[in-house]
């Protein structure tokens, strides 16, 4: 029997000795600064990313061209130095400064850019965010790969052979011609192509130094009597508005002026990368810790998946002396509730997302929080509707549905100081009054239901409200806006939720009848707001398509003068508010909780917050540069 | 455990061995308690509609997150529009009329669907306007008896409001409803494929054990995020959803036999592994000598040893398939407001609890009704092991 | 032994394929891909990143590229974390491993003794009261118990921090609210087990002979008591191990556990067939241990018929 125990007890003390070397091995030196950065970051590459967690770590490891001021926004000096805008607000020329560097030691130039932004428009790079890029003359088409190219364009033509003395990764060797037709592929001539078939379906006929020839592209290298094959075809980069005349000046052409250019070229997804690492290393290999090459004002120590990115002050940056902590710590931390735990023992220095319970009782806390002051976001909460499935292709139906909310209370219940919306533009927009979708008024709603051919509600097919998975608050929004349209219309009301994946499916697909969405804000600019609901954008997803509203946002985007500019997109947002394909429930507040020795952290529209400009000042007394405009709460609001 | 007396010997005891059983059963206070207790719980569930409790999906949002309170011990909330069932009779009539109609006449399905739609919602539009999920016409029948019992009083929130004001206690007993459900046909379900695909296999040994038990494996590690998502997709599919309006299968359905497909796996191996080691006990041999077939030696002289450990297995996977309902309705399957269950009340129970307030009554009351359940299921387990176990019996 | 030990490796090279070709069906059947976000990709950024991760091959190509993948220990890359899937499991497994395994010494201990002291005085207020605590762990989900644990341990007596990895200290919370579950599992699976066996013939023989009950219960009692006991443990193992999704994320731990469930929300397709093939493989493992350890256990069980 003895002898049958011994074995086990001999494995249970080599099982613990084994767990404590292992968390032996995760044994770390604390940060100067940690927070908690939400999830696991898709990836280190600018290109690919979305998403608020990523901007959090890309804007600390590389520099634009310009830095976003942490209180505003707006643009500040970055690797450019400065830049002019000519005449007619389309072409900007960017000066680089010379002390921009790579964190290899290497010096950062105008080629650079124009790699970065090349690759960015790529569409075989898979940018998510490139569709930013396309006020660039050209970018759109050659974002849009072969399926863009129209007989007669420039274009250029990647080889599978790489050319000699390349790098492992690099592109394959170019060709450059005109294109003299596209023909469908045999067997195919009649068949309906997908857009994203139709590259594989084609062959293209280009004059390449006057020497008629035909290519097809194809995965692998596989040869062809009909045709060359080669890796794409792309609209040739020289008609695209990106140039670098020398190391030290970058010039971008815009299709029409664009006021916030410089603010947009500002934001993450734009961040130069460097040409040499990626061709060594390939994607995703070149974005590890130990081959990555970045230029901004941190370096990746190391990412621990699910754990943290240690980032540490790099050497190389060129303002490094502005640059305060040593280390800091991305902590991944799903769980707002654990990143509030976690903040009150001291393990992390700022929240960016409160969970809004607690930010409920943060609002009500006496004596006031130092630490706790939630400000205007660029974000709207809204309900779409599906305007292709009746009855919503009625837009009688539609206002009914939006005049029967009580959107106060939603948010005196599910909400956390959020604003009640009626617009779809927030406001804070310099320049620009958000117009207003019709107002609260059950008896209209009523009356309108009537005209609609449903009296009383009446005869009205089961309305069924889509929503994710994962979120308390969407399930309490839905669980009242059912009430609020049962008690007020009669009509009978279900909802649904979904996990994640399936409901990004189903939206996308115009697969429901009213869905909770949300929308926040790339730029300071109406824009992002509303060319969402052209009918051919992709995040439209409510079927709405209406010509003079596609009109207007067309025209905004041509009109030169920035008065009248914001006259048409107000006037867009009037009509789209007018037809409610979209019912604006309210705009987001930022919930950020910082400590209070923190300074150099600041409410702002987009809130985003840049981490090289923070520092600690344990001497501070009043309250920091974030608490500054907290107002006074009243007794026990919620 | 089908008992044949007249077949042999063993069998014949076996008529006294449930009689012995059940007055053994009965000596047993913590277990008699617990059939109170389980009976209780259970004629309450039934009868929740009857109760003077709020409808438990009023929603109040002035006063969410109410504290519980007992004074006035009743308040005159609740409002059962009964004008409005009896107009109604005349309207269903003539719909229904129509519906009978159209299906003579052979009309499209979808035609007579949104007939029958109209008329469903028409039915319930005066318990909806009260407060109440969709009730069957049993429930509508309770809530009118309730009504005209205690009018329009009920119960105040005695265990507190949650964050759209709804009373928990209210809620924790339709809760029941769902969930007692859910844990009993979920784990019968698991139970029945289990004990009889684990005894089969171990009984079988050689290449059929082998077989059976590599398939267990594979099921074990099938992830099942994906086959529910998967289910839920088919069963959303254009097609098959109007198959399952037209017969009438909801989710919850389809629900109890997901949760059984999962749950049966362990107990499954449990079982085979008891087997393992029983058959090759004197009394296996001795069965197999005086001529018993293999399928009268697993189910009646194997299956019966195992009770003991099935019991146990059942009363552990109650707890475990109400609590796992909250995570398939996670991902989509399983209870939707305005139904509302135990696991879904734990939930946000527990979404509530945080440093900076605890809203204890949110976690505490459902807590206790879970647990009382559980408790009673537990010493009863006990009780019937103690009861069954035919070697206990032998010993005198 | 060596021949049944062979035998079940070429059982699992068999479950491994099964277990691949269901899952990699699955996987590839539900709705959504892994490419669809909050923001829509245009249709030429989804087939530029379709060709990029192979997936714009035929299915069963795509299958065949994985199956050769993972005899050559390339399990492909995560295509939302933008990493390969092995350092993924390479860096999440021994997390995921350490705190189990703690979770599992907790539980068997703790389980056990309780199960062998209720069954022994069986009947009496100490077997009422261990049993109770028991239907009290299984009834709270460990969701219930963390919160309340936090609350005690952090903020009330602060002696655990909040959540993170890096300290044994930061590994005794979670540790414990993993194991309690199956702590109350064990302890009554044990105390049934005990009870079944005390009353049986050889055990009486042994008291007969004369032996004080102690030694009984230890020598002769326990090991054919634990038959269940282990039996339970061998699948729970596997899933321990694992990782839990949610106690990790609710203390911040970065194991395994969290993966399982994200990946499968996000179809992220490399990370979920790479994390079922590694749970199946640990589970098939631990398994054949249960197995084994039953001949070790038990000596009526003859391997050669299994």
């Amino acid at each position: 029997m003895q002898s049958r125990l011994l074995p086990l007890l001999f494995l249970l003390s080599a099982g613990l000795a084994g767990v404590a070397w292992i968390v032996n091995q995760g044994r770390l030196e604390p940060a100067d600064f940690a927070f908690a950065n939400e999830t696991e970051v898709q990836s280190l590459d600018p290109a690919v990313v979305s998403g608020q967690p990523e901007g959090r770590i890309i804007w600390s490891i590389y520099e634009a061209l310009v830095q976003l001021d942490p209180e505003d926004r707006s643009a500040k000096p970055g690797v450019a130095e400065s830049w002019e805008v000519s005449e007619d607000g389309r072409t900007y020329t960017w000066a680089i400064r010379k002390d921009a560097k790579w964190s290899n030691g290497e010096p950062l130039t105008a080629e650079d850019f124009e790699y970065t932004f090349r690759r960015f428009l790529d569409p075989t790079t898979g940018a998510k965010y490139a569709q930013a890029m396309w006020y660039v003359t050209g970018a759109r088409k050659y974002s849009q790969g072969a399926s863009g190219l129209k007989v007669g364009d420039a274009v250029e033509i990647e080889l599978h052979q790489r050319p000699e003395g390349a790098l492992t990764h690099a592109r394959g060797q170019m060709l450059r011609g005109e294109l003299l037709s596209i023909d469908r592929d045999t067997g195919y001539e009649d068949a309906e192509v997908e857009a994203k078939d139709y590259t594989r379906r084609h062959s293209f006929l280009v004059a390449v130094d006057g020497e008629e020839r035909r290519f097809h592209v194809t995965v692998e290298p596989s040869p062809s009597e009909e045709w060359q094959d080669c890796k794409a075809i792309l609209l040739d980069f020289s008609e695209v508005g990106i140039r670098a005349p020398n190391p030290y000046t970058l010039i971008t052409e815009l299709e029409s002026p664009t006021p916030f250019w410089p603010e947009l070229i500002g934001f993450y997804a734009m961040s130069p990368v460097n040409k040499t690492c990626i061709e060594t290393h390939g994607s995703p290999d070149w974005t590890y810790p130990e081959n990555i090459v970045t230029n901004g004002p941190y370096e990746v120590q190391f990412r621990r998946i699910r754990d943290r990115i240690r980032l540490v002050k790099s050497p190389t940056y060129w303002n490094r002396d502005k640059v305060s902590f040593n280390v800091i710590d991305a902590m991944v931390i799903e769980q707002t509730v654990t990143q509030f735990n976690m903040y009150e023992t001291g393990q992390i220095d700022w929240v960016p997302k409160v969970s809004p319970l607690i930010s409920r009782e943060l609002m009500a806390a006496d004596p006031p929080r130092p630490d706790y002051n939630p400000g205007v976001q660029l974000a709207t909460y809204f309900y779409a509707f599906n305007v292709t499935r009746p009855p919503y292709n009625d837009v009688r139906v539609r206002r009914a549905l939006a005049m029967a909310l009580d959107r106060d209370e939603i948010i005196a219940t599910a909400g956390a100081g959020e604003m009640p919306a009626r617009t779809m533009v927030p406001p804070g927009i310099p320049g620009y009054t958000p117009q207003p979708c019709p107002p609260e008024d059950i008896e209209e709603a009523q009356r309108l239901m009537a005209e609609a051919g449903y009296p009383g509600g009446e005869g009205f097919a089961r309305v069924q409200i889509l929503y994710n998975s994962g979120f308390e608050q969407h399930e309490t929004i839905a669980e009242l806006v059912r009430k609020q349209w049962e008690k007020n219309l009669g009509i009978t009301v279900s909802t649904r939720k979904e996990e994640w994946g399936t409901f990004l499916n189903s939206t996308s697909r115009l697969n429901f009848e009213v869905a909770r969405r949300a929308w926040i804000g790339d730029y300071t600019d109406a824009n992002t707001f509303l060319d969402l609901f052209e009918g051919d954008n992709g995040n439209n997803q409510t079927g709405f398509d209406n010509p003079e509203y596609n009109d207007l946002i067309k025209a905004a985007g041509r009109e030169t003068d920035a008065a009248k500019r914001q006259e048409i997109l107000m006037e867009a947002e009037r009509l789209l508010m007018s037809e409610v394909p979209v019912v604006p429930i309210y705009t987001y507040v930022s919930r950020s909780l910082v400590r209070p020795s923190i300074q150099g952290f600041w409410n702002n529209l987009q809130d985003s917050h840049p981490l090289h400009t923070l520092y600690r000042d344990d001497e501070l007394t009043g309250p920091n540069n974030f608490m500054e405009d907290a107002v006074p709460r009243k007794e026990g609001s919620r | 455990m089908t008992q044949q007396p007249q077949s042999n010997p063993e069998a014949r005891a076996g008529v006294s061995l449930t009689q012995d059983a059940l007055r053994k059963l009965r000596r047993n206070r913590a277990a008699m308690a617990s059939i109170y207790v389980l009976v209780g719980v259970c004629v309450l569930a039934f009868f929740a509609p009857v109760l003077p409790l709020q409808p438990p999906d009023a929603i109040q949002t002035p006063l969410a997150f109410a504290e519980p309170t007992v004074s006035p011990l009743f308040v005159k909330t609740f409002d059962l529009d009964v004008e409005a069932i009896g107009s109604q009779s005349e309207e269903l009539r003539e719909l229904r009329a129509e519906v009978r109609s159209r299906r003579a006449a052979g009309a499209e399905i979808e035609e007579v669907l949104r007939l029958e739609r109209q008329i469903e919602d028409i039915t319930q539009r005066p318990y909806r306007n009260a407060g109440f999920p969709v009730l069957g016409p049993l429930s509508r029948g309770l809530v009118q008896a309730r009504h005209a019992v205690f009018g329009s009083r009920s119960l105040n929130s005695v265990c507190g409001r949650d964050k759209l004001g709804r009373d928990i206690l209210s809620r924790i007993f339709w809760g029941s409803r769902v969930s007692l459900i859910v844990g009993l046909v979920a784990t019968l379900v698991s139970v029945v494929i289990g004990v009889t695909y684990g005894a089969v296999s171990g009984y079988s040994g050689g290449w059929v054990d082998n077989l059976m038990m590599r398939t267990v494996d594979v099921l074990y590690s099938v992830p099942f995020i994906f086959l529910v998502i998967f289910v839920i997709a088919v069963l959303d599919a254009p097609e098959i959803k109007a198959w399952r309006e037209e017969h009438g299968v909801n989710r919850i359905l389809i629900f109890y036999f997901v949760v059984g497909a999962i749950y049966w796996l362990t107990m499954a191996r449990v079982v085979r592994g008891q087997v393992l080691s029983l058959k090759n006990e004197p009394f296996v041999e001795a069965a197999r000598s005086l001529g018993v077939s293999h399928a009268g030696v697993v189910f009646r002289h194997i299956v019966p040893n195992l009770l003991s450990v099935v019991i146990v297995y059942l009363t552990l996977t109650i707890p475990r398939v109400i609590l796992f309902e909250a995570f398939l309705s996670f991902l989509g399957l399983g209870v939707e407001p305005p139904d509302v269950s135990w696991g879904l009340l734990a939930n946000e129970g527990i979404k509530v609890i945080t440093p900076v307030k605890v809203y204890w009554w949110l976690i505490l009351f459902p807590s206790l009704a879970i647990g009382a359940t559980l408790f009673a299921l537990n010493f009863l387990g006990d009780g019937l092991r103690d009861a069954f176990d035919p070697r206990l019996r032998s010993q005198g | 032994m060596i021949a049944f030990i062979f035998r079940r490796l070429v059982g699992m090279a068999v479950v491994l394929l099964v277990v691949f070709g269901i899952s990699f069906a699955l996987v590839n059947a539900v709705p959504g891909g892994p490419f669809q976000g909050e923001r829509a990709l245009s249709a030429e950024t989804i087939a530029a990143l379709e060709k990029q991760h192979g997936l714009d091959r035929p299915l069963l190509e795509q299958a065949w590229n994985r199956i050769t993948g993972y005899l050559t220990g390339d399990f492909g890359e995560s295509i939302k974390l933008g990493v390969d899937v092995k350092d993924v499991i390479l860096q999440g497994l021994p997390v995921s491993a350490a705190l189990g395994a703690m979770a599992l010494v907790f539980a068997f201990t703790l389980g056990l003794t309780a199960g062998i002291l209720s069954a022994v005085r069986r009947g009496t207020g100490t077997d009422f009261w261990l049993m109770s605590t028991a239907a009290v762990g299984i009834a709270l989900p460990n969701f219930v118990v963390a919160g309340f644990a936090i609350l005690i341990f952090v903020f009330a007596i602060p002696l655990f921090p909040a959540g993170g990895w890096g300290t044994l200290r930061q590994l005794v919370l979670p540790a414990m609210c993993l194991g309690a579950p199956y702590a109350a599992y064990v302890a009554r699976i044990a105390r049934t087990g005990m009870l079944d066996v005390l009353s049986q013939d050889h055990v009486r023989t042994a008291r007969a002979k004369g032996l004080s009950y102690r030694s009984v219960v230890l020598k002769h009692a326990m090991p054919t008591a634990m038959l269940p006991v282990v039996s339970f443990l061998g699948p729970a193992v596997a899933g321990v191990l694992t990782g839990s999704p949610v106690v990790e994320s609710i203390f911040a731990i970065p194991g395994l556990g969290w993966h399982f469930v994200q990946s499968a929300f996000n179809r992220d397709y490399f990370m979920a067939m790479g994390l079922v093939m590694v749970y199946t493989t640990l589970l098939y493992s631990m398994n054949l241990l249960v197995d084994l350890s039953y001949a070790v256990l038990d000596p009526r069980v003859d391997l050669r018929e299994t």
